[in-house]
């Protein structure tokens, strides 16, 4: 099977906040067939991503939205909450990348995996929802997952239901670890080969050249899996960074993700085994005006 | 000129009545549809309602650990469901509940910050203190704080909020509301104190117009006796209403609503309300009060008010329970013509009984549906309810001034 190559890159201008200035990023995001757009980073979260990842789900139908979480200033209920939201109303492309940031060590190993117990709480297919015999869902499906971690508590169920992809799409910076050794994407400095099952996309410096056949040697011995562009231009100068990436990328090696279907089932990535026993999603009947 | 009614859109869930999902009419997979939230999103917008509002709870429903299987639910986030709308919307308000028990300042700063810069000034913030029992072991406590602690803390952390907001909004980009409409919805004295130190509008349940008139006066009372400008708050009693085309087609309309019930979502509606999970109790036989008040987590003495009477007249569980259901939430429900409906509403703000209305539809998007096509056009004919948005943010929709002024 041909491999898809992956394409991404994060966006940190506080002005994103400004929907006169995201509305063009987003759009030129999706122009350039971008299969992921990362809001802030480790070490550059200037606005509320949850937020804003909500506020993009209606504005997008290819490129997903990673949500960087911060493991201070949140809690895992409302994060688990958000995500599951966020998750229905972009069709199941939503990602999240849960960043250190002030917190202390651990805190944020402790938020991915409370926020994981949370959303297994739920089976994936738990709901019914038939009018005739008037059973909405079965009870059985929903279990208390009682998480207790070394910062976080959390009892649970999670009244919001486990998200369309089961976990949102972990992302994770090789370069800012937080003891979680199962994220479905990484991002590398350097092209590495690796046993992990992570898709591997390298790291593009702001402003570094790129040397397309040197990616395509990384990719076809399957040192990476796509790139991610570090952007630092100002909200207003992004659409044309992002529109020059696309330029960029006309020609990438393997084949291009599907643009249908969940974010997970695009780039072929399982649910995490540590956290789940149940392989879906969770399954929601057809909605009809 | 005529008073203006204000207009809020209560869209949570899948409407007013528990059993309301079940209607043909009713969209219960909509929950989970962006498709479903844009629609809505719209209609409310083109009826020119001030504001879109969503209620929030911080645990599953359900009681004594048993999830129900009949209700609706579960409750997505309403921030998220907000700003998905207002990616989908330019002109109606964004209100969302949130806990001031279970957010840091920081966290609350942060949030409705991008909120209000991302909805172009739309955001409000419905300030909760959480009152439900089994909110606690979520974040890691066995119990709530009391009820006085929760406000006092309450009262603490707006402050604090509001703070950050001045400085974000300093440091940039600017808040276009200088910080987001301020709501609250406590009923207690210390809730009604601290909504008239804080709120720019205010739900209240109003079951008739004598309790409208008696809560908004109240309110206004307070208001003024901290200093605050009367003028400046916006009371809204929560309202339902099942239409039709005759009273007695309405009649005829909420009857069907009611009949979609049957006795187990009863008694699960009844244990989610009462703390106590009476699904093991057979329907038939006397409503087991002395272990109701042993079991549930609410105040005993509360739960033996709204009990007692009826097991004291022998009233079986499931009949008390379906009879509970037909009544939910203590709001003023209208049944009839969409003309007569306009007529209780002008009439309700005409007697200072409230300024406008929270409006629930009975079950989405149906109700809403039916509000905005039989009830909506009568009010603006009668020139009290606009045609078009006076400007950009909420606090304008909601004639107050644009802009907060933020201190020095």
């Amino acid at each position: 099977m041909t491999r898809s190559f992956i394409v991404s890159a994060c966006v940190t201008d506080a002005d994103l906040a400004v929907p006169e200035l995201a509305r063009p990023v987003i759009a030129a995001a999706e122009a350039a067939g971008l299969d992921l757009l990362m809001l802030g980073r480790a070490g550059a979260r200037p606005f509320d991503a949850q937020v804003l990842a909500a506020w993009a789900a209606p504005l997008t139908s290819r490129t997903a939205i990673v949500a960087t979480v911060p493991a201070s200033n949140a809690h895992p209920f409302h994060v688990a909450r958000a995500l599951s939201a966020v998750d229905f109303l972009a069709d199941g492309r939503t990602g999240w990348s849960v960043i250190a940031e002030d917190a202390e060590p651990g805190a944020a190993a402790d938020m991915v995996r409370a926020a994981r117990a949370l959303w297994d709480g739920w089976g994936a297919d738990t709901l019914v929802i038939d009018k005739e015999s008037g059973v909405y869902l079965n009870p059985d499906q929903v279990v208390r997952p009682n998480y207790r971690g070394p910062f976080f508590d959390t009892a649970g169920p999670v009244n919001a239901m486990r998200p369309l992809q089961g976990q949102p799409v972990l992302v994770l910076d090789e370069a800012a670890p937080i003891g979680i050794d199962d994220a479905d994407v990484v991002l590398v400095d350097a092209p590495d080969a690796a046993a992990e099952s992570a898709r591997r996309l390298l790291k593009i410096a702001p402003g570094a050249e790129v040397d397309s056949a040197a990616l395509a040697a990384s990719f076809d011995t399957g040192e990476i899996d796509g790139v991610h562009f570090m952007l630092t231009e100002s909200a207003a100068a992004l659409p044309a960074a992002i529109a020059a990436i696309g330029a960029l990328l006309a020609d990438r090696p393997g084949t291009v993700p599907a643009i249908t279907g969940t974010l997970r089932e695009r780039l072929g990535l399982a649910l995490p085994q540590t956290a789940s026993t149940q392989a879906k999603g969770a399954f929601v009947p057809e909605y009809v005006a | 000129m005529s008073k203006q009614i204000h207009l809020w859109a209560f869209l949570q869930g899948i409407g007013f009545f528990p059993t309301g999902w079940r209607h043909p009419r009713a969209r219960p997979e909509g929950v989970f549809s962006m498709e479903y939230y844009a629609r809505v999103a719209k209609m409310a917008e083109d009826a020119c309602f001030d504001a879109i509002v969503f209620g929030d709870q911080l645990q599953s429903r359900g009681a004594g650990g048993r999830t129900p299987g009949r209700l609706a639910m579960p409750t997505l986030d309403p921030v998220s469901l907000l700003m998905a709308m207002a990616a989908v919307t330019e002109r109606v308000g964004l209100v969302a509940t949130v806990s001031t028990t279970y957010n840091t300042p920081e966290m609350l700063a942060e949030r409705f910050a991008a909120m209000d810069r991302i909805s172009g000034g739309r955001a409000g913030w419905n300030i909760v203190t959480t009152a439900h029992p089994d909110t606690a072991p979520n974040f890691g406590e066995a119990e709530l704080p009391p009820k006085d602690q929760r406000y006092r803390n309450a009262v603490d952390v707006v402050a604090k909020a509001c703070e950050l907001w001045a400085a974000m909004d300093r440091a940039g980009p600017a808040l276009p509301q200088g910080r987001p409409v301020l709501v609250q919805a406590g009923q207690s004295p210390e809730g009604r104190d601290f909504a008239a130190r804080t709120a720019e509008a205010i739900f209240c349940p109003a079951a008739n117009i004598e309790a409208g008139i008696d809560f908004r006066n109240d309110m206004r009372h307070r208001i003024a006796g901290v200093g605050g400008n009367p003028d400046g708050v916006r009371v809204m009693p929560g309202l339902s209403c099942v239409l039709g085309g005759t009273e007695e087609e309405a009649r005829t309309n909420h009857a069907a609503i009611l009949d979609m019930g049957d006795v187990p979502l009863a008694i699960e509606y009844l244990s989610e309300s009462l703390c106590c999970d009476l699904t093991a109790y057979d329907p038939d036989a006397a409503i087991p009060v002395d272990d109701i008040l042993a079991k549930t987590l609410l105040p005993p003495a509360d739960v033996a008010k709204s009990v007692r009477p009826a097991a004291e007249k022998g009233t079986p569980l499931g009949d008390f329970a379906a009879n509970f259901m037909r009544h939910p939430r203590g709001h003023n429900v209208f049944i009839g013509t969409g003309e007569q409906m306009a007529e209780m509403m002008i009439e309700w703000r005409d007697s200072g009984a409230c300024d406008g209305f929270t409006l629930q539809p009975s079950y989405m998007p149906g109700g809403l549906e039916d509000f905005a096509e039989q009830v909506v056009p009568v009010l603006q004919k009668r020139g009290r309810l606009r045609t078009e948005y006076p400007g950009t943010t909420l606090r304008e929709t909601l004639g107050l001034p644009a802009r907060l002024k933020v201190e020095a």
